[in-house]
């Protein structure tokens, strides 16, 4: 860490594999004051580790290791109780970036949907990614933004899976069906569309590839007309990096770890 | 070519005489049949039209060329007989034209020995969105994987004020959504009454359209439904809920591994114009429409042209396997919303 003018800038090390999952390059640029790349061989305050499989154990090497925090970019399902408990051992700020979920348009998605899910009729949402893309990996940044944005859901079970992507069920609190569809094709960019319907409205949200910075857009529907929240022109990759660097001045320990917890046992019951 | 209607209900009144009001040059309504002489009177009335309380009169009336038949479901296949039997020039009915295969079966000889032409009311196969995709949609409904059709609707009578000032509108009711019987006749009703008006379009897309099976069927308050569809080679999602919003949204995707084609409806009643057809194909979009007809006036200038002898009628195949891939569907659908509900009972035991 360096200090100029009280302004406190984060050394960042990334693997080649998370460095291109992540565009850190890109991030870390668009975060001059913030973060820089680590010189030489030193030791880095941040380390960026790709989220293949195993990577809950690349996480907790890095913070013995003596990391401050550590960026995940696509965290593949799996279990973090050890890394969870090596970060508040060591005090590290472990931040998961993905696909969707870490939009920055989730925190008002969320306050939308939540306002409006005791009156809900239908939540439909449909991923889509391309072709190769693994629908198990599909699913599982699929679910994460739609259980971040609506809460945990019950009864989820997949109808249907295969090469061309997942049908799956699940009902909300108020026994509302959710319908959540993943479908692989190269015709349209990666995107993933969710409505939640209500007896008089609603909120769309669509949330788009952390590629570049497009903007999701929020829509909210009743009697009164429908409003389309602010866009926000900044990708999940860069929210990202912003989150941490608020935990990381203000000594605070992000709930990332604790969710994904959740979202991986769902996952697990699942299969 | 005069027109004569069956049955003076909000679809008559919302639908077809604004669609035929449009098309006056070639199409006028010459005689309206209701079973409540009030309605039949006041309808025809607004057209200039002879009103009849029985179907032997307007089947006997010469100025009678084309037949409508938008009478209760269960008088179609009956009706649309007797329209063949009585020469007319072609008839279009309201879908469900039949309430099983072996009516449809028997309309389709009829048909063929009178030689009238028949079309069925699926109105999005006439819009002129769905025709232009159709010109342009390459293998797509060879090479399709995925296809959703969802549709969210206002109540009925919120188009119906935009399109008319409608009489006798029927009254509604208060279900109730703990009788499991109430739930497979609202999904029966779904499938029958509304997701029937894509299903032609997404049989299309769905060569091995006879081994369609259920995975699962959910009933969507007040009135919808999620229905998830699967044949050997397609997955089909089927949406629909009809609450108290403002905002229509009525679309079909199609999707395969390189092309994807969106259409996205007008609501019914309403002559807000064609559907949007857009191809997606990676990074190219092409968009098809509007244009300034919707499918009901587009069924109207097909009958015409049908009538005139200067087009051919579809197959009867096509308006069967349409039945009974409809009618599969919503078997089916009742059949796993029963066994959900034996499950169910079956875990409180």
């Amino acid at each position: 860490m360096s200090a100029t003018d009280g302004i406190k800038q984060y050394t960042v090390r990334a693997t080649p594999e998370a460095q291109e999952a992540g565009a850190v390059a890109l991030a870390v640029a668009s975060l001059p004051e913030s973060f820089g790349p680590a010189a030489g061989t030193n030791q880095s305050d941040v380390h960026v580790i790709s989220g293949q499989p195993g990577w809950a154990a690349d996480a907790a090497e890095a913070i013995t290791a003596g990391a401050r925090a550590v960026i995940v970019v696509n965290p593949a399902p799996e279990g973090v109780g050890t890394l969870a408990e090596a970060a508040a051992r060591h005090n590290t700020v472990v931040v998961l970036d993905q696909r969707w979920a870490s939009n920055p348009a989730i925190p008002a998605a969320e306050d939308a949907v939540r306002s409006m899910s005791g009156r809900a009729a239908l939540l439909d949402t449909v991923a889509t990614a391309a072709v190769g893309t693994d629908s198990g990996e599909l699913f599982a940044d699929h679910l994460a933004a739609v259980v971040r944005i609506a809460g945990p859901l019950a009864n989820l079970r997949h109808l249907s899976r295969g090469p061309h992507g997942y049908t799956t069920t699940a009902v909300l609190a108020n026994g509302a069906p959710v319908a959540i569809q993943g479908v692989v094709s190269n015709a349209r960019p990666a995107a993933l569309d969710l409505r939640l319907l209500t007896d008089d409205g609603g909120v769309s949200v669509t949330l788009p590839e952390p590629v570049a910075a497009w903007p999701a857009t929020v829509k909210v529907t009743g009697p009164h007309g429908e409003l389309l929240l602010p866009t926000i022109y900044e990708s999940a990759h860069r929210a990202t990096w912003r989150r941490l660097k608020r935990h990381l001045d203000a000594g605070t320990s992000p709930s990332d770890l604790h969710r994904f917890a959740a979202l991986t046992e769902s996952i697990t019951a699942l299969s | 070519m005069g027109v004569g209607i069956l049955g003076a209900g909000p679809v008559t009144q919302a639908i077809h005489l604004p669609s035929l009001a449009r098309l006056g040059e070639i199409l006028t309504v010459r005689h309206i049949m209701d079973v409540d002489p009030a309605v039949a009177e006041s309808v025809a009335a607004r057209v200039g039209a002879t009103h009849s309380t029985s179907i032997d009169a307007l089947l006997g009336d010469p100025a009678v060329d084309i037949v409508a038949i938008c009478s209760p479901h269960q008088f179609h296949a009956e009706q649309v007989i007797a329209a063949c039997r009585a020469g007319k020039k072609a008839v279009l009915c309201e879908k469900p034209f039949a309430m099983n295969a072996e009516e449809a079966a028997q309309i389709a000889a009829v048909s063929a020995e009178t030689g009238v032409p028949i079309i069925v009311g699926a109105m999005h196969t006439f819009d002129p969105g769905w025709l232009a995709a159709q010109e342009n949609w390459d293998d797509l409904p060879e090479t399709a994987h995925t296809i959703r059709s969802s549709i969210v609707l206002p109540p009925n009578a919120r188009f119906e004020d935009f399109a008319t000032e409608i009489i006798t509108r029927p009254a509604g009711g208060t279900p109730d959504y703990t009788d499991p019987e109430v739930i497979k006749g609202a999904l029966r009703g779904g499938v029958m009454g509304l997701a029937i008006h894509d299903l032609p379009l997404i049989r299309r897309f769905t060569p091995d359209f006879k081994d369609v099976e259920v995975l699962e069927a959910r009933h969507v308050r007040p009135f919808g439904y999620v229905i998830s569809l699967r044949t050997p080679t397609r997955t089909i999602e089927l949406r629909a809920a009809m609450n108290n919003t403002w905002k229509p949204e009525w679309s079909f995707e199609a999707f395969s591994d390189h092309a994807a084609l969106r259409i996205d409806f007008t609501p019914s009643y309403v002559q807000a114009g064609s559907a949007v057809a857009t191809f997606t194909r990676g990074s190219q979009t092409t968009v098809h429409g509007p244009f300034e007809h919707n499918g009901y006036e587009g069924e109207w200038r097909e009958l015409a042209a049908l009538a005139a002898g200067t087009k051919q009628p579809p197959s009867a195949q096509t308006l069967i396997d349409d039945l009974t891939f409809a009618l599969d569907i919503a078997d089916a659908t009742v059949a796993n919303v029963e066994s959900q509900h034996a499950v169910a009972e079956g875990a409180h035991a």
